[in-house]
């Protein structure tokens, strides 16, 4: 057992084994690469989970709303190419959004058709 | 400061900005606008960082946007320990009061049921991890028991590695099936202890440096009055499981079930 983690304050305290979670592995993986999150506060994921995807929408005067909104989680997700900076903040729901992600695998299963079916009408063609 | 708008956080019955102990976005002071037996909690923002150019700008700031939404936050969470709270979605933005009460007003119906819904409730955040990444912890077995009729017939290696590599992702998959199964099994229980429940996106284990893949990201609905019963069945049920990590984070203001569509 090495306790080399570069002393993180939420873990100065020597964690005793039978922590709330009754988890039976707890690896040193928690203390990774300056990842300081400790194991149960909101990370901002949760939060931003929250403040952007739920709660009431309402139009309000300043347009970034429903649509915006979606604009919005699009630009994180194109912002976030760069995951060092989404992986140390804990940002990615947007991987699984099921909105976002379903949309995508829709065009793309759009995309497939449409070629099918150019293919089909210009085998087509030839027949009549 | 230029012009400025009023940056509206949630939507109560009625509370006294004093009672929340909070500051606004910036620093500026909480406000509560009513109309109609609603009260919206706001504060002055400044358009040129709250306007249409401005936001678009920010949005695109991680900080800013970190900054922001746990502002945001904060305010709905001070509301929400002063009774029932329905939380507007991030950067919910008028001109001016009016506009504020306009909204209460058009909206009046929908958020009253919101808040009926939510009044003395909480959310309830319960997650569930499967150790490691699944797919790469299970090991390949070195001496799989062959079906001693198989392996007289087949000879060479590349089968005995075809084989080898069919049984690991059999266990793969019989691993993922069984951690989906305790996921379901986990949130079907919790979905009968809870006033509602809702199952939100799975978060990405590599980005929220969490261990394991996350195989529930379940939120729950439970009384006020219940939640240290609930926390307490969570860890409880999370007990009877060794092979996954459940963790649990609460109470939450009722984010994801203060919505204008019944959840």
């Amino acid at each position: 057992m090495t306790e080399s983690s570069p002393a993180t304050p939420a873990e100065s305290s020597p964690a005793t084994p039978a922590e709330s979670s009754p988890a039976t592995m707890r690896r040193p993986y928690q203390s990774q690469a300056g990842m300081t999150t400790p194991p149960n506060p909101a990370t901002l994921a949760d939060i931003l989970e929250r403040v952007l995807d739920k709660g009431i929408v309402i139009a309000g005067d300043i347009r970034v709303n429903l649509l915006d909104i979606e604009l919005l989680t699009i630009k994180i997700r194109l912002l976030v190419a760069s995951v060092d900076k989404a992986a140390e903040m804990g940002i990615d729901w947007w991987r699984n959004d099921p909105m976002l992600s379903s949309r995508e695998e829709g065009l793309t299963e759009e995309n497939r058709r449409l070629q099918a079916r150019i293919q089909e009408l210009e085998g087509g063609s030839s027949d009549g | 400061m230029g012009e400025s708008g009023r940056y509206m956080y949630a939507v109560t019955r009625g509370v006294e900005p004093a009672a929340l102990g909070e500051v606004g976005l910036d620093g500026g002071p909480l406000e509560v606008v009513e109309e109609d037996g609603l009260a919206a909690v706001v504060s002055s923002v400044d358009l040129a960082e709250y306007g249409e150019d401005g936001l678009r700008r920010h949005l695109e700031d991680l900080e800013w946007l970190e900054r922001v939404a746990r502002a945001h936050d904060s305010v709905v969470q001070a509301v929400s320990r002063l009774g029932p709270v329905a939380p507007l979605r991030l950067a919910t933005i008028c001109l001016d009061e009016d506009g504020v009460r306009a909204r209460l007003r058009e909206w009046g119906t929908e958020l009253r049921s919101a808040l009926d819904r939510v009044a003395d409730r909480v959310e309830w955040s319960v997650k569930v991890y499967m150790p490691g990444s699944v797919s790469r912890t299970v090991s390949v077995p070195d001496a799989e028991p062959a079906r001693p009729a198989d392996a007289r017939r087949d000879r060479g290696l590349g089968t005995d590695y075809l084989r080898r590599k069919r049984t690991a992702s059999d266990a793969r998959r019989t691993a993922e099936e069984h951690g989906a199964r305790v996921a379901a099994e986990i949130h079907e229980e919790l979905a009968r202890r809870s006033v509602a429940a809702r199952v939100l996106a799975a978060q990405d284990p590599r980005l929220t440096g969490h261990e394991g893949t996350m195989t529930l990201n379940g939120a729950y609905l439970v009384a006020a009055a219940d939640a240290d019963a609930f926390a307490e069945h969570v860890e409880q049920l999370a007990g009877g499981y060794t092979e996954v990590r459940v963790e649990s984070h609460g109470p939450w203001p009722p984010y994801s079930f203060a919505t204008l569509e019944q959840p």
